[in-house]
């Protein structure tokens, strides 16, 4: 997990994300959007700032196979999600997403351990943990990383799914170049 | 001539970006909404009147020429600044006369969606009412490509006066949809005899009807001064993003809204921006704006629906790839009757209330949480309602039963047992009061320093509404001291919905938020509920508070607000 970030609640997203990750990652298999990198891979940084509603740059261009760390800056004064797929996987997502807020899991503010680590399989959830390898959450004034390996093509967008924020504007495109 | 307008403010803009003058003339002009010839009150011959478009920061000056024959006044609605400039008379304000041109003078201090209309002689029903747009100096929270205002509204072409008399000879005067004999028979094979005939008891012991939903029927319901028929369109790309400005000025209608096929993802209310809330439905009050984004994927129309709350008609307009297309129009839904939950505030959890209840949605709740034990059945049971607006009912125990949704007091959500519970049209999310939290923390929240009750009360069959009981013309001013922070306690004792409105001042809703409380210029409170809203008390001088429905606040439902340094308690 240590390709996955470097701040304080780094422990807490690495718990979560050994439940969270399994709906994902059996939609990636779907369309091919890659998958994590290894930090000694990188070949090259990118920094990106999150706010309300808004990524800056709101644009990324890749080439084919490419693996980027990013650098993900919560300037805003809500919770955001990085989250790297196709446009079906996002509306997936934010289902999900608004299902975790409506139990508490996620606040608008912050992610609620507590809740978060709570068996939801007996809600009818299954597995409900937000530890997809493709998404990272940044509560505000925090920053997070993620290294992520591009495949050869596709047409991606990286979009935050916390309800609202995706609908409102906070959605960005991924050019993959051969 | 809206153009000619706009042309001169932009210029204007152009020369001195800080001050823009606005020239408005407030006359008669020919229409023709329902096939009758009529006149409307209009702003430079429009229906509604014209789109302003204020800079916040801006130092606006706007010329109002009144050319009708009687007093006008325009009232900027839910904007913050001196009470001389409101436009309210008998509030620091003395009206226009006919032939005179008032100068409004004031600095734009907010942004967002906002409107204009009124306050004169319930010239609003006749059409004096339009939209506002301040653009505000930071970025806004959410992006678009789109940007369309949909202002509702009700018309009539009955002139004003004609339905408030109606209304005070006839109460249900405009109820065309009184229960029938057919009807009782229904509910009979449905609840059986005894039931049927005591909830037909129970409603007139209560000197009401289970339909009287609006006061008022016989409406037109309007997109932008568009009929259904004449179907207001709005242009999209498949895959943008658009902004709707949804305004109700109407006078008396409440919508229930939505555009089926499209989630709707409310950003911002009463002008104020909430964190980013997807929705299928909403219900807008009259005075209230949402302003909500969409962003329709498809070639092809769609319809945005705006059923009246007792589906009596429809506003509609349509989203559009190319003009000329149109989408399908829903059914209206059947008309709502009210529950006795809906007379909640009546103590409507005597023993004849259960009688209309839907047992089925009561499957869920706890049962020893019903406890009748405690309600004097005998004493309510012949109780005259117009009698019951002075109780207190503060000490009635409602057993659970029709709040146990309101508790804590702070969720603001609708009783289920209620007739006008919100449902969406396709089992989705409807937004509610509880779902709105303000997208930044609000800089005066506090805890309040006092807190003031006021009743929405009122006598349906006589057509008085009051506050605490007291016509305006009665009542003493509420008095509030510079720089306190009062909470205020809206508890409607009637069975309908009234949208009540300070001038001046922001109404931080209590919907457990804390500082996120959203802040509101209108707050709908249903029948039989009681809501907390805290008022920073930043502005003085004397403001109206009042029902926005016109009639109710021309019958009586409205109270001065007077602060200054004293702040004598009421």
């Amino acid at each position: 997990m240590n390709y996955f970030m470097s701040s304080p609640i780094k422990a807490l997203v690495a718990v979560t994300t050994l439940f969270f990750s399994i709906s994902a990652l059996a939609d990636a298999g779907h369309a091919d959007i890659g998958k994590p990198g290894k930090a000694s891979a990188t070949q090259r940084t990118v920094e990106i700032v999150l706010g309300e509603m808004y990524f800056k740059p709101e644009t990324l261009n890749v080439k084919a196979g490419e693996t980027v760390r990013f650098v993900l800056k919560n300037e805003g004064q809500l919770l955001h999600e990085f989250n790297i797929g196709t446009a079906d996987m996002h509306a997936h997502h934010r289902e999900e997403m608004a299902m975790m807020m409506q139990h508490g899991m996620l606040t608008p503010t912050g992610i609620n351990p507590e809740r978060m680590n709570m068996d939801h399989s007996q809600m009818g959830m299954g597995s409900m943990k937000h530890d997809d390898p493709n998404s990272v959450l940044v509560e505000p004034g925090k920053t997070m990383e993620l290294v992520w390996t591009f495949p050869k093509s596709g047409a991606l967008q990286f979009a935050c799914n916390v309800p609202g924020h995706g609908e409102a504007g906070m959605m960005g495109q991924i050019v993959v170049s051969p | 001539m809206s153009r000619y307008l706009f042309a001169t403010a932009a210029l204007l803009l152009a020369t001195a970006t800080q001050a823009a003058t606005y020239d408005l003339t407030i006359g008669k002009t020919p229409v023709n909404v329902t096939g009758q010839p009529r006149k409307a009150i209009t702003v430079n011959g429009q229906l509604p009147a014209p789109l302003l478009r204020f800079q916040e920061g801006e130092e606006v000056v706007l010329n109002v020429t009144n050319a009708l024959d009687t007093d006008s006044s325009l009232h900027w609605h839910g904007f913050i600044l001196p009470y001389t400039m409101d436009g309210a008379p008998g509030f620091g304000f003395a009206g226009i006369k006919p032939g005179e041109t008032f100068t409004y003078r004031f600095k734009i201090q907010q942004s967002g969606t906002y409107w204009y209309h009124s306050h004169s002689d319930m010239q609003e029903q006749a059409g004096l009412y339009g939209p506002i747009i301040i653009e505000p100096v930071k970025p806004e929270p959410y992006r678009y490509d789109r940007d369309y205002v949909i202002m509702l509204s009700d018309w009539t072409d009955q002139k004003p006066h004609t339905v408030m008399s109606k209304l005070k000879k006839q109460s249900d005067y405009y109820n065309y949809s009184q229960q029938t004999v057919a009807d009782f028979f229904r509910e009979v094979s449905a609840k059986g005899w005894d039931a049927a005939v005591q909830n037909r008891l129970d409603w007139g012991q209560m000197r009401m009807m289970a339909t009287d939903i609006a006061d008022v029927a016989g409406y037109t319901f309007l997109v932008n001064g568009r009929t259904p028929e004449q179907n207001w369109s709005g242009l999209f790309k498949p895959g943008e993003r658009v902004r709707l400005r949804l305004i109700n000025g109407s006078a008396m209608s409440i919508f229930d809204v939505r555009i089926p096929g499209l989630k709707m993802t409310v950003v911002q209310a009463d002008g104020n921006n909430v964190t980013p809330t997807p929705v299928d439905e909403l219900r807008i009050s009259v005075a209230e704006t949402y302003d909500v984004i969409v962003q329709p994927q498809d070639d092809q129309a769609y319809t945005l629906f705006a059923e009246s709350l007792d589906r009596a008609g429809y506003a509609r307009a349509t989203l559009t790839p190319r003009e000329g297309m149109s989408g399908v129009i829903p059914e209206l839904r059947p008309r709502p009757l009210l529950t006795m939950a809906d007379m909640a505030g009546h103590g409507g959890m005597h023993h004849g209330s259960m009688a209309g209840m839907n047992h089925e949605s009561m499957a869920g709740m706890e049962a020893e949480t019903i406890d009748h034990s405690k309600m004097d059945h005998g004493s309510m049971a012949g109780m005259d309602h117009s009698s019951m607006a002075g109780m207190d009912h503060s000490t009635m125990n409602h057993g659970g039963a029709a709040n146990a949704e309101q508790t804590p007091a702070n969720q603001v959500k609708p009783n289920p047992q209620s007739g006008l519970y919100p449902t969406a049209a396709n089992g989705g999310k409807f937004l509610i009061y509880n779902d709105l939290r303000a997208m930044t923390a609000y800089p005066g929240y506090r805890a309040p320093d006092r807190e003031i009750e006021v009743r929405l009360t009122g006598n349906m069959e006589r057509y008085i509404w009051t506050l605490n009981d007291e016509k305006f013309v009665d009542a003493d001013p509420i008095r509030l001291k510079y720089g306190e922070r009062v909470r205020l306690k809206l508890t409607n004792t009637t069975m309908m919905t009234h949208p009540i409105h300070l001038h001046g001042m922001w109404m931080q809703l209590d919907v457990g938020k804390g500082a996120f409380n959203p802040l509101k210029h209108v707050i709908s409170v249903l029948p039989g509920q009681t809501v907390y809203a805290d008022v920073s008390v930043d502005a003085k001088g004397e403001w109206p508070f009042h029902c926005h429905l016109l009639y109710h606040m021309h019958a009586g439902m409205m109270r001065k607000v007077i602060v200054d340094d004293s702040g004598a308690s009421i």
